[in-house]
């Protein structure tokens, strides 16, 4: 029985085989990589009202619940949600901003908590990366202020605070506002969903059932 | 506990394996529902997507480049995902993978695992061999517990229990989850899963997953799902072992503005999957704390080594080719005898078993092309059935029983009469003849022997006119005179 | 403007009153046509049964049967399919560099017939008259491979009387698929059930298409079912006048 090091240098002796003429190497590889076709649209052409619009169609389509409001309005914004979800024990990501913390709800602040401990919550609030519009997709990077990945997946309501400026039409342009590759992700694109069963569509099957946003306009 | 693996080795012939499936109303009819409503979605979506040719064109380049420089890729891969804390494994086959993945599960000291549906897993039969060795093994996908519960196997690669209808359901569950009461109320069940998984969830500390896409750039793993479990699994445990196909790699992260776009359309008719989870090796306190990347050849080495077959791997497995096949409509996919059903599992199948087996499958397609249209990464599916067949036809014409084989004699003749015209109209006129015994009063043709009679099983065939058509082009030249 | 006939194997044999509705067409519109008696098959059905070899040695006769052609046309889309998207695969495999140019040559003058009309000679309204209702079967090479589009809908706008049918799901294969056929009979017959539903369902008189091919596999169901449809190359619509209708009904 081959050891791993062995079974490794087997299957790139394979391949290294299997392509001829004989395959370049990575700098090589970059150089064909850049020439590679891509027609494709990576600009988004609408205004940022109707990008912001079809934001708020597709979230909506997903059944979440959104809001609007302005930078001024957030906290009370933030305040009314939480107390509209019906729901009393809440969790935030250690980063999330102070000013977001609503008076008369109990806030857990993650500073590692326990999975029990998370579990014990009824929903989380958190901040985003980015919007994309096209898809209605939200984008989690989890950092400080968007949270472990662990907390948007266990509570059963997730208040999520977009900014309009971070949202976008296409995927691409998100692509296009990193300054290098993430290293966790999460997309979120809807609640979870299965059409296992007959292919009658039933949300919620794990993760947050309920979702809901509150657009900031923060753009002048 | 576990469902039973679809094995090539063992399956019956494609026109064999039908005929139950074809007899089978209910099966046909959940089939055919289940790929009506995803082909609606799909093509509002397409229509929809104005640059949806473009991106086929893109993803089908970036693949291909992926294929072409795949050592370089994959040792890059190699070198980033260890360095950012994770663990690379490789294995050449089924058994060598299964083997490591064991010891890996033995080295947690894991008596069970839970898993995300993966198809590679099933592709090595990781499960019966995990079981085997007193490891339980608890599938979490919805469509695979199913499965898993009521010991069927999977017809579909994306609706894998398609199959399956509410009441089948609500017994399995009912039985299975001890739920006396249970309604068939799809809601109803999917929340009878959402409990009884939750449990296992927050308890197992080891998960194995697949990858839809591996980031050479960044060492990456992207998995891309629906229902969430696949978050649980990948964020829950303590220790997460990631099996993928060495065909799996992109270049870069950025190639993922192409692939998302496309695959969610291309898979289930949506513009994006509900949750599409990324992770680089291990990061401190947030998810498995230790991370293995299980790399598997398994037959893919080989397939890369063939030109005209290379770009069966550029797959990214969203069944789109099967959703709009029309063979697969009538047959779903437990006819085709393995984990990959449909155009690709056509083309991929007898690949992977070095054309030793499944050679009945490159002939299961009346190469209308329906699935090269649909391709996101545009593999042509009907050119590799071509090449497949004749793979299948030079192995087996060497075979002395098969010079009798009515189809192959019948060919080689064909082919004898073709290269002579007057051989060819001899036989023309030798056919009139020998088949007006066949043909009825009103010119038809009702019944034939042997390869014939596969025609008239369902078919009538109009007698041969009295005249070719260079016979009367003849008599009219000379009448022109 | 002159054209070369290639009326294919099975046309040949089993509907050899496309070939003459084909001559009738063409030479009405001006075209002098020839027809190489040496002609046989073009390979088809070998080169899909896995039989490269003979395929080839079918398809090399081809090329040099037809090397001074002004055009050559088929009436037969999976044939025309055939030459132009495997030729170059087994000449790449089995040929020779000469084979080659003869075949690369020889390539932008083979049409399928809808080609020929509409690409070749610039007609949609070849004169037609055939007063009934039809219905169009557009087959997975015309559809797929040759990217025939709307040509066929153009030259059956353009036949006087008749009514045109839409077909539902009218991009699904029949199942025919040559020897897939028998080889797989049993699904090509579930394929060819669900067809014939779509089909028969609209009403029509007649079902024509492209390829007599297609056009076997429904009609034969057709017959065995008494679905009292009937089937007919679009050769043969193109080619039915109003003389021909009135020569019919004596």
């Amino acid at each position: 029985m081959s050891t791993s090091a062995e079974t490794r240098q087997l299957i790139l002796d394979r391949i290294r085989a299997a392509i001829l003429p004989p395959a370049k190497d990575l700098a090589g590889a970059a150089v064909d990589y850049s020439a590679l076709p891509r027609d494709y649209i990576r600009r988004g052409s609408l205004s940022r009202e109707d990008k912001l619009q079809l934001m708020i169609e597709r979230l909506r389509e997903y059944d979440a619940e959104v809001i609007e409001t302005t930078p001024r309005e957030l906290p009370a914004a933030i305040a009314a949600q939480l107390k509209a979800s019906g729901k009393r024990n809440f969790i935030a990501p250690a980063g999330l901003p102070a000013e977001w913390l609503a008076d008369d709800f109990h806030w857990t602040i993650d500073h590692g908590l326990t999975t029990e401990q998370i579990e014990q919550a009824e929903g989380v609030v958190t901040a985003a990366f980015c919007g994309v519009a096209d898809s209605g997709t939200i984008v989690l990077h989890h950092s400080a202020e968007e949270g472990r990945r662990v907390l948007t997946l266990l509570p059963d309501w997730h208040l999520c605070i977009l900014r309009s400026s971070q949202v976008v039409q296409s995927f691409p342009e998100y692509f296009d506002r990193l300054p290098q590759p993430p290293r966790l992700v999460t997309y979120i694109s809807g609640p979870s969903a299965t059409a296992d069963i007959e292919m009658t569509r039933i949300k919620g099957v794990h993760g947050p059932r309920f979702l809901a946003v509150i657009l900031v306009r923060d753009e002048v | 506990m576990n469902h039973v693996e679809l094995d090539p080795r063992f399956a019956p012939p494609f026109p064999q394996a039908v005929l139950p499936v074809l007899r089978n109303p209910q099966l046909r009819k959940n089939v055919a529902h289940a790929i009506d409503v995803i082909q609606a979605k799909r093509a509002k979506l397409v229509a929809e997507k104005t640059d949806w040719q473009a991106l086929r064109t893109a993803a089908a380049a970036i693949r291909s480049h992926a294929l072409e420089n795949l050592g370089a890729y994959l040792e890059e891969f190699e070198a980033r995902c260890t360095a950012a804390g994770g663990q690379v494994h490789w294995a050449s086959d089924a058994d060598e993978a299964r083997r490591l993945i064991l010891d890996l599960l033995r080295q947690e000291k894991a008596s069970e695992v839970i898993k995300i549906k993966t198809m590679t897993s099933a592709e090595i039969q990781l499960n019966p061999f995990l079981q085997a060795a007193g490891v339980d093994v608890f599938e979490t996908d919805l469509a695979e517990i199913i499965l898993q519960l009521g010991e069927l196997e999977p017809s579909h690669i994306v609706v894998p229990a398609l199959h399956v209808n509410r009441s089948q359901v609500r017994e399995i569950f009912a039985r299975r989850m001890g739920l006396k009461d249970l309604s068939d109320d799809p809601k109803e069940l999917t929340n009878a899963a959402r409990h009884y998984l939750r449990q296992k969830f927050l308890a197992i500390p080891t998960a194995i997953s697949g990858a839809n896409f591996l980031i050479a750039e960044t060492g990456a793993v992207a998995v891309v799902e629906s229902e969430g479990n696949g978050r649980m699994c990948l964020t829950l445990p303590r220790t997460l072992i990631t099996l993928a196909g060495i065909e799996k790699v992109l270049p870069r992260f950025q190639d993922l503005e192409v692939m998302l776009q496309l695959l969610a359309r291309s898979a289930t008719g949506e513009r994006m999957n509900p949750y599409t989870s990324l992770w680089t090796g291990v990061t401190a306190g947030d998810g498995p704390q230790r991370f293995h990347v299980v790399l598997l050849d398994n037959g893919r080495s080989s397939i890369l080594s063939k030109p005209k077959q290379r770009q069966t791997l550029k797959c990214i497995r969203c069944a789109a080719c099967m959703n709009a096949c029309p063979v697969y409509r009538q047959t779903g996919g437990h006819a085709y005898g393995s984990v990959y059903p449909g155009p690709i599992g056509a083309i991929l199948t007898p690949q992977l078993m070095q054309m030793h087996y499944a050679q009945s499958l490159p002939f299961a397609s009346s190469l209308c092309g329906a699935c090269y249209e649909a391709c996101p990464v545009k593999i042509n599916i009907p050119e590799v059935l071509l090449e497949l067949r004749s793979q299948v036809v030079n192995q087996e014409r060497k075979q002395a029983g098969r010079f009798f084989d009515p189809l192959y004699l019948g060919l080689r003749v064909a082919n004898l009469l073709f290269a002579w015209a007057w051989l060819f109209h001899a036989a023309q006129w030798a056919g009139r003849v020998g088949l007006r015994v066949f043909t009825r009063k009103d010119g038809w043709i009702h019944w034939l022997p042997s390869v014939g009679g596969k025609w008239t099983q369902t078919r009538d065939l109009r007698g041969l006119p009295a005249q070719t058509f260079h016979q009367w082009w003849a008599a009219r030249a000379k009448e022109k005179q | 403007m002159r054209a070369s006939l290639f009326i294919t194997c099975y046309n040949d044999t089993l509907y050899p009153e496309t070939g003459q509705a084909v001559v009738r067409l063409l030479e009405r519109l001006g075209v002098e046509l020839d027809f190489r008696s040496r002609q046989t098959c073009c390979g088809q059905m070998h080169a899909n049964t896995g039989f490269r070899a003979e395929a080839y040695s079918q398809a090399k006769r081809f090329v040099r049967l037809y090397q001074d052609a002004e055009a050559v046309v088929i009436p037969s889309s999976s044939c025309v399919a055939m030459i132009r998207d495997q030729y170059p695969g087994l000449f790449q495999e089995l040929g020779n560099e000469a084979l080659r140019q003869e075949y690369a040559a020889l390539l932008p003058r083979v049409f399928e017939l809808s080609e020929f009309l509409i690409d070749r000679l610039g007609v949609e309204q070849v004169g037609a008259y055939f007063p009934h209702r039809v219905v169009y079967h557009a087959s997975c090479h015309g559809v797929r491979a040759l990217h025939l589009g709307d040509r066929p809908y153009r030259l059956l706008a353009n036949v006087r009387g008749l009514e045109l049918a839409t077909l539902p799901n009218v991009d699904r294969c029949c199942g025919f698929g040559g020897t897939f056929s028998v080889k797989n009979a049993e699904v090509s017959s579930a394929m060819l059930a669900v067809k014939l539903q779509d089909v028969v369902s609209t009403g029509a008189e007649y079902c024509t298409a492209l390829d007599n091919s297609c056009l076997m596999h429904l009609g034969g169901a057709m017959h065995r079912q008494y679905a009292g449809m009937k089937t007919i190359h679009l050769a043969q619509i193109l080619a039915s006048t109003e003389e021909a209708q009135a020569e019919a009904a004596q």
